[in-house]
């Protein structure tokens, strides 16, 4: 389902002055960023780097307290409602009905899309090719092993072929057979007009799949670049050293 | 709102109430059976209890002497209300005193001891004398076994001395009573047959809305919260009134089913209630004081019908406004459990049935149970009815309102 009224090099995800503060914490603290889609872009920093604040702003569940977000072209303060039409998210910790099958949750989704249950069937012979999604879909989600819940909140994730997918340490907790299911399958998952975001800790996982990476770190960006660049900037070897010196750099920065 | 969105988030959430053994035995059979396990159990173990203390020969001990005739009473059985009493074995007891008489209880070697201390009348012109009796007096053996039958003996046996002396005197019975009361019925038939404990129908009926709309109401939010399914429902198109409106629709939904089986299960306790008052005896006077002959005409079924919607609405929207609060399944257990004070302490007033204005019709929750009365009891006024609903609704809606607010709030959310 691609957005509306937006030219093929319009950005997916426009922040300006992105901010969230919860009492005297800042969560986000002015976050200015633009990225286009047909590309995986990385969401690197540690716990606590204001990463899951910036995707639940995206995803309309919180809103910020200053500066704007637009997903798709649509303000995500004002027109949360289609926000959500042009969105996909699956996160750590979110789970499954565990009493109800694969198809049926992926039908009542497709039901919130407004897809029809003919097009939903098709959309979920798609995603079963494409993840192999077997034996779970008529099997109840309270059965499921984590590899089976992981495809499942994938497919649920991508039912309406969302233009922009957020994807909020999605590997968190997966077994080292799913989480290689997952990289490969958001490899494959690029194309034109998707914007995947992937957020994670894991240096590894940014350096396999993304194209291009913003750093956060205490809810600020530090840095924003293709892996390249972000090497080039700071001097380092590893995607890992670079991000310890612009971590430096900005304690630096804020000691002066 | 889209009714379709609402539909298909109820769909949801009752789907998974359905698969719920649990809940489903809970919504379904436990009406079923625990209605007329309670309304008729007691009357019928009761009933069972008070004719097998009758039937059976208690022990009476005997201090003293006493009048023959009195003795042939005291061991001759009767016959009431279709029932045969047998009489007591009287036992001559070697002791005196009043404490060797309570030990004699005490140690159960005899139900209960008639003592006497002065000679007793046996005939017209005798002076009075009293007569000790000792047994347990609250136990309810000793009041339906050998304190009954002592008591009943001494009253036929004064009522016998009395009746000679009125005859020697030329007066009859009759003359002491003048005048005899003769009380008859002016309630309906279906007020009749509804029995004394009718009130106890709303707080039963209340009480199963409340446990049917529980499990669903938990489950759809606060364990959506701790299964993290609620998140994904939340970033879907879906928006959050048709969220709320869903989850208070299966949740109202949960809530009928159970009041609907709880109504059959009085039904059904109608049914075997009218078998056993063919059978009479203490069992079906015991039964239909327990209100268990309930019979509903359609007007009455509505009646109760639509009360049942009220309450089943408001106890859900209660239920969901409450529970989104909690990190956890359990948690929010913890915040539901004390609503079943809610319906236990107004429904005890419900004794009082007739002192109700209609302005306590507009009390939500208690103007539902008013009508549920009302409905049984067949005397269902519809104006009233129509406030209750209305005063029902209105709080729903505004229960319904503070859900939707917390469904919309960072804090209420993500506070797991």
């Amino acid at each position: 389902m691609n957005p509306p009224a937006l030219a093929p090099t319009d950005a997916l995800l426009d922040l300006r002055n992105l901010s969230k503060r919860y009492g005297t914490f800042t969560a986000l603290d002015g976050v200015t960023l633009s990225v286009e889609g047909g590309q995986v872009f990385g969401l690197l920093g540690p716990n606590g780097a204001g990463k899951t604040t910036l995707l639940r702003i995206l995803a309309t569940l919180l809103r910020p307290t200053g500066g704007t977000a637009a997903v798709a072209g649509l303000d995500v303060t004002r027109q949360p409602d289609a926000v959500r039409q042009h969105i996909g998210v699956v996160n750590g910790g979110m789970g499954l009905p565990a009493r109800l099958t694969g198809r049926e949750i992926l039908h009542s989704f497709a039901g919130f899309y407004g897809l029809s249950r003919e097009q939903a069937e098709q959309r979920i012979a798609e995603l079963d090719a494409a993840l192999d999604l077997g034996r779970t879909l008529d099997t109840r989600a309270g059965e499921y092993s984590t590899g089976m819940r992981q495809k499942v909140t994938i497919a649920r994730a991508v039912i309406q072929d969302p233009a922009v997918l957020i994807l909020d340490e999605a590997a968190s907790g997966l077994d080292i057979f799913a989480r290689r299911a997952l990289l490969d399958w958001v490899a494959a998952a690029r194309r034109p007009g998707r914007l995947t975001l992937y957020s994670t800790h894991v240096m590894s996982e940014v350096e396999e799949v993304c194209d291009r990476v913003a750093v956060l770190h205490g809810g600020r960006l530090l840095a924003e670049g293709t892996q390249l660049e972000l090497l080039a900037r700071t001097g380092a070897q590893t995607l890992e050293q670079a991000f310890f010196r612009l971590v430096e750099q900005d304690g630096a920065a804020h000691a002066s | 709102m889209r009714p379709e969105f609402v539909w298909r988030v109820a769909a949801r959430d009752l789907l998974s109430t359905l698969r719920d053994t649990r809940t489903l035995l809970g919504t379904v059979l436990i009406p079923l059976i625990l209605i007329p396990a309670l309304m008729l159990g007691m009357p019928l173990l009761l009933g069972q209890f008070i004719g097998g203390q009758a039937q059976e020969k208690q022990k009476v001990g005997v201090i003293g002497t006493l009048p023959p005739a009195l003795q042939a009473e005291l061991e001759r059985g009767s016959s009431s209300q279709g029932m045969t009493l047998s009489g007591v074995e009287l036992v001559p007891l070697e002791v005196d005193t009043p404490e060797a008489a309570r030990q004699a209880v005490q140690a159960e070697e005899v139900d209960a001891v008639i003592r006497v201390t002065s000679p007793l009348p046996q005939q017209e012109g005798d002076a009075p004398a009293a007569v000790q009796v000792f047994a347990k007096l609250n136990s309810l053996a000793a009041q339906t076994g050998a304190l009954g039958k002592v008591e009943a003996a001494i009253e036929n046996y004064n009522q016998a001395l009395a009746a000679r002396r009125l005859e020697a005197a030329g007066l009859s019975e009759d003359d002491l009573s003048p005048v005899t009361l003769d009380p008859q019925d002016a309630a309906t038939a279906q007020e009749a047959s509804s029995g004394q404990l009718a009130f106890l129908i709303p707080l039963l009926m209340l009480n199963f809305i409340l446990s049917g709309a529980m499990a669903t109401a938990l489950d759809s939010t606060a364990g959506e919260k701790e299964r993290g399914t609620l998140e994904s429902l939340l970033v879907s198109p879906v928006r959050r009134a048709e969220v709320v409106a869903g989850k208070l629709l299966a949740t109202a939904l949960s809530a009928l089913v159970a009041a609907l089986f709880s109504v059959l299960g009085f039904l059904g306790t109608g049914l075997i209630a009218g078998a056993l008052l063919l059978r009479g005896g203490m069992q079906a006077e015991l039964s239909q004081a327990f209100g268990g002959q309930l019979t509903l005409g359609g007007g009455s079924f509505s009646g109760l019908l639509l009360s049942a919607v009220g309450a089943a609405v408001l106890i859900s929207a209660l239920l969901i406004a409450l529970s989104i609060y909690a990190r956890s399944y359990k948690e929010a257990q913890t915040y539901v459990t004390p609503l079943s004070l809610l319906i236990v302490v107004p429904a005890l007033f419900l004794q009082f049935n007739d002192g109700f204005s209609a302005a306590f019709y507009a009390v939500p929750l208690f103007g539902s149970m008013l009508s549920v009365m009302d409905a049984v009891t067949g005397t269902l006024k519809w104006p009233q009815l129509w406030l209750s609903l209305g005063a029902n609704l209105l709080a729903a809606l505004l229960l319904g309102a503070l859900a939707l607010r917390s469904f919309s709030r960072e804090e209420v959310i993500f506070r797991n």
